[in-house]
């Protein structure tokens, strides 16, 4: 299986206060793949460097060392716009236009792709059932009136309207009370297996993180210290590592 | 009109009446030893209201109140008929056209008689003895187009009016003695009606070659600067404009000191005196009372 | 009542100075958004020149009307009397609301639209027309709104420039201390501010996103 996504010797450095003098390095030496139909969890805690791992491979923030190969192009040999057209992206506030409806939000990247207005209207009643909101009950919706679970199905609908190759999210549920999180936990488990895509799920939830993950990445102080399977990280000694199994436990 | 000299009730208590002494000095009802002098919103009627104000002060050592630069000839008149200032420097010409309201022509002396009596019998009003100089509205064009269309007076501008643009103050607009009169007169034709602007714009409007001909004042100070000059009267449509002070009745009944200051200006002040002190004020920017105070020392020591 | 009866005998006067006036506001204001607006735009995207930029419109609007107009009858292309030059003072005016109200409407977006936006691949251009604008034009109209309403009150004092509108009937009041011709200037005047501010908060409302 090819890697979908490819990341080498990934370093973030914020800029430095003056000429010569390096800023805080938020990202060091970060290296990992991701394949087709796998979905690799990157657990840390806050300030961890894995929220800005995850935009630097949408080149929301541009890295200041490093490789990004996806789908076997250079990140950085495209227009950044191009390129994240290209990949799903889900936020854990959602960011949903509130003036359009949840038809209009889904469908605009087709929209902005040019793709003709059948072809939109009937993706995004596919899509809308695969999230699990009924088409005709939700289409023509403004975020204001949808519930917080709600939103985040149209934020994950959204993402997939172009079928892109690799998708991109950061604590998606972590704005949602126990018992939508679990819901959506769940189905987004169901999801997974069938759409056949790359990605990466950022997390702090440990428990979260075994449950959806193939495999699992821990970031401490901006570096990977862990990378391998949920059974792996069990057994694992490393003492960041026993400090997240501890506080699942 | 003292508040004091209404009954205090019948408490007569000291601490009572200092009270209502100071709302009533407080609330300016205490008029007894104010005096306020207004003057129309041009430099000419501040600097000749200082001037007063300082030949009272000096003279009688009352106290006296500056209300300059307020408005235009209504609002100085009507500030008079309600006792809000007790004199200004008011003008033959303009208080017998536009105040009294009579169609210019008699000669300058019966002008002066009819507006003293008027003024007197009417509102109690006292025009002491003129200053001596006839300030009148001044046709003014640039010195360029004076020379280039050999303009000397009001009637040589009746060939280039079709052409011309001219601007106003709203005053001199809407006064008898203004513009309507001065173009029957002079057969004055404009391609387009007056553009009305403010007073003290005119003049720069004109000197920026914005408009071509203003009506400004044969003693501003400001004519020989900006390279204008002011076209002659050939058919004596302007009345004389001698100023002189108007002052409320009740203030020389009050004060007769003050009638007494004031008469020592009489005649003092000629035409090109006149020009020399707004030249003083408008074109050297100096101070007006300084101006006033040194020209009184030397001439009123 | 005798205003009534002024307006009757001077109604072609009345109209043409009404017309005038409504005409200054309305050229004023439309160039004032044809700049406010770009220029709140391009504050959003260089926030260091913030200060300079608002700082500059705020003093723009300490400057005393009459005092404004003054300054620019001796210029050369802007200046004169007349209409011209009412309308640079006027747009003048109008600048600080417009701009200040474009940069918070936009600053004020939820950022999280706006990564979202950026996230799922918009360009610059495509972020401005989808997500800011849309998002940001009840505020900018509140701005507009403010400007179009101050712009009828300023413009009252053109009439002391040769620029005409409803504040000839005021000077003329004022100088010949006739307080009905004061009303009939200003009395209208009020009347054009409350009813563009109305018009204008209408479409307001329309574009109040929750």
């Amino acid at each position: 299986m090819t890697a979908v996504l490819e990341v080498r010797g990934l370093r973030y450095e914020l800029p430095g206060r003056g000429k010569g003098e390096g800023g805080r390095v938020l990202v060091e030496d970060v290296s990992l793949s991701v394949a087709a139909g796998e979905t690799l969890v990157l657990l840390g805690r806050s300030g961890s460097g894995k929220t800005t791992t995850l935009k630097l491979i949408n080149r929301l923030l541009e890295p200041s060392g490093g490789e990004i190969i996806i789908a076997g192009r250079p990140a950085t040999g495209v227009a950044p716009h191009r390129l994240r057209r290209g990949i799903g992206y889900v936020i854990q506030e959602v960011g949903l236009l509130p003036h359009l409806t949840v038809e209009q939000n889904v469908g605009l990247v087709p929209r902005l792709e040019g793709w003709p207005a059948a072809r939109i209207a009937a993706r995004v009643r596919e899509l809308l059932v695969l999230v699990g909101l009924a088409p005709d009950q939700f289409a023509g919706r403004r975020p204001h009136e949808l519930s917080g679970g709600q939103r985040q199905r149209v934020g994950v609908a959204r993402a997939l309207a172009v079928d892109p190759p690799l998708l991109l999210l950061d604590e998606p549920f972590g704005a949602l009370d126990p018992i939508t999180r679990a819901e959506l936990q769940r189905e987004f488990q169901g999801l997974e297996g069938r759409l056949g895509k790359a990605m990466v799920f950022v997390t702090h939830d440990v428990r979260e993180g075994l449950l959806l993950g193939g495999r699992v990445g821990v970031m401490q102080a901006g570096r990977l210290v862990f990378l391998g399977t949920a059974d792996e990280l069990r057994r694992s000694g490393h003492p960041e590592v026993q400090a997240f199994l501890g506080a699942a436990a | 009109m003292a508040i004091g000299g209404r009954a205090v009730g019948q408490s007569g208590g000291r601490r009572v009446r200092a009270a209502l002494l100071l709302a009533g000095v407080a609330l300016g009802c205490h008029r007894g030893d104010r005096i306020v002098v207004g003057a129309k919103n041009f430099t000419e009627s501040d600097l000749l209201a200082e001037i007063a104000a300082q030949q009272i002060e000096r003279r009688t050592g009352l106290h006296v109140e500056r209300k300059l630069h307020l408005g235009g000839t209504f609002v100085c008149h009507e500030a008079m008929l309600a006792g809000q200032i007790d004199l200004y420097v008011e003008y033959t010409g303009t208080a017998y056209t536009a105040v009294l309201k009579h169609a210019p022509g008699p000669s300058a002396d019966s002008i002066t008689r009819a507006v003293a009596d008027e003024y007197r019998s009417r509102w109690g009003m006292v025009w002491l003895a003129p200053f001596g100089f006839n300030n009148t509205f001044a046709i003014t064009v640039r010195q360029a187009d004076a020379q280039r269309y050999a303009l000397h007076a009001i009637s040589d501008l009746a060939r280039l009016a079709p052409g011309w643009k001219a601007g106003f103050g709203y005053e001199f607009l809407n006064r008898e003695d203004g513009f309507p009169g001065l173009a029957r007169t002079y057969g004055l034709r404009f391609a387009s009606p007056p553009t009305a602007l403010d007073l003290g714009l005119t003049y720069r409007a004109l000197a920026d070659g914005k408009i071509d001909v203003i009506a400004g004042n044969s003693t501003d100070g400001q004519l020989d600067a900006l390279h204008l000059v002011a076209l002659a009267d050939d058919r004596h449509y302007f009345p004389p404009y001698e100023a002189a002070p108007v002052v409320r009745g009740e203030l020389l009944q009050r004060h007769p000191e003050v009638g007494r200051a004031l008469a020592e200006l009489a005649g003092r002040i000629d035409d090109a005196t006149m020009r020399r002190l707004n030249a003083l004020a408008d074109v050297e920017h100096r101070d007006l009372p300084a101006i006033a105070r040194d020209w009184l020392e030397r001439t009123l020591p | 009542m005798s205003l009534v009866r002024f307006y009757l005998n001077n109604a072609q006067e009345v109209l043409g100075l009404l017309g005038q006036h409504v005409l200054l506001v309305l050229v004023s204001t439309t160039i004032a958004v044809a700049i406010g607006v770009p220029v709140g735009i391009l504050l959003t995207r260089r926030p260091s020149w913030r200060r300079a930029v608002l700082g500059l419109a705020n003093v723009f609007q300490t400057i005393p009307s009459l005092a404004l107009f003054g300054f620019l009858i001796p210029l050369p292309l802007l200046g004169g009397i007349g209409a011209r030059t009412a309308i640079v003072a006027l747009v003048v005016y109008a600048l600080l609301p417009i701009v200040r109200n474009t940069y918070t409407g936009i600053a004020g977006i939820d950022p999280a639209v706006r990564e979202a936006g950026r996230g799922m691949g918009m360009t610059d251009g495509e972020l401005l027309r989808l997500v800011e604008l849309p998002l940001a034009a009840s505020v900018i109209l509140a701005g507009i709104r403010v400007a179009t309403v101050v712009g009828v009150g300023t413009a009252t004092i053109a009439a002391a420039i040769g620029a005409g509108g409803l504040g000839v009937y005021i000077f003329r009041g004022v100088a010949v201390v006739d307080d009905r011709l004061i009303l009939a200037g200003a009395l209208p005047a009020a009347l054009l501010a409350l009813a563009a501010d109305g018009l204008l908060g209408l479409v307001e409302r329309r574009f109040a996103w929750r």
